[in-house]
């Protein structure tokens, strides 16, 4: 038990919505499966299943590109409240 | 013909007037080329996640429209060279499924385009939200 696992195992929750298609535009779906720095989340920590978290890839690189969510927030792009975009 | 969506931005610096000239200038192209519109989304001004060509905030509309494939070319070469325009994307949706969402969606426009008819334009606006059957379109931008 030396190696413990850091986060706990989740179930999908597109799956638990039974979600079918992710929008991108509807950025609550994708809040999920962002970090606070609005990387992707890996499906090992999000607990995603591969269906929705292919749906979720796709759909966050579609509302980065019409600047719905940044590509980076790090020190020297900073987004003074980034939550503010999602809401 | 196919299902597409088109989202274009336009620039924040623009009067009222010159913003809806835009935006009725684009739904122009897709007529004329042989397109039907099915619904429009206004989403309204919105804060940009990161600037583009240094304005922070953007008009968004969404487009939705069946068209033939040779329109999408046309419309994209048109925006590109339209300066006012900030960013576009047309989303394709081909799949039976994804037609049953488009659908769907469009359903979510049309409903929230009549919803509030009764109220005045001017608050529907700044409504930040994005197209869901969820979203109330009473939210207000802080």
């Amino acid at each position: 038990m030396a190696e413990r696992r850091k986060f706990k195992k989740r179930y999908c929750r597109y799956c638990e919505q039974k979600v079918e298609f992710i929008d991108y535009k509807d950025l609550n779906l994708l809040k999920f499966s962002l970090s606070e720095r609005f990387k992707i989340m890996p499906r090992r920590l999000t607990g995603n299943c591969k269906r929705h978290q292919e749906m979720v890839t796709v759909a966050i690189k579609r509302a980065r590109q019409t600047a719905l969510i940044p590509y980076v927030v790090d020190r020297k792009n900073v987004v003074d409240n980034p939550f503010e975009l999602i809401r | 013909m196919n299902h597409y969506e088109t989202l274009f931005v336009v620039k924040p610096t623009l009067t009222d007037e010159e913003t809806k000239a835009q935006i009725e200038k684009n739904i122009a192209i897709i007529t004329d080329n042989g397109g039907e519109i099915v619904a429009i989304d206004d989403m309204g001004m919105r804060k940009l996640a990161y600037p583009v060509e240094k304005n922070e905030r953007g008009y968004y509309t969404v487009v939705y429209h069946k068209a033939p494939a040779t329109l999408i070319a046309e419309l994209e070469r048109q925006m590109r060279y339209n300066e006012d325009v900030l960013k576009f994307m047309t989303v394709k949706y081909a799949k039976k499924k994804e037609i049953a969402q488009y659908d769907k969606m469009v359903a979510a426009v049309v409903k929230k385009n009549d919803a509030p008819a009764a109220q005045p334009k001017q608050e529907e606006a700044p409504a930040p939200e994005a197209t869901e059957p969820a979203a109330e379109p009473a939210k207000e931008e802080a």
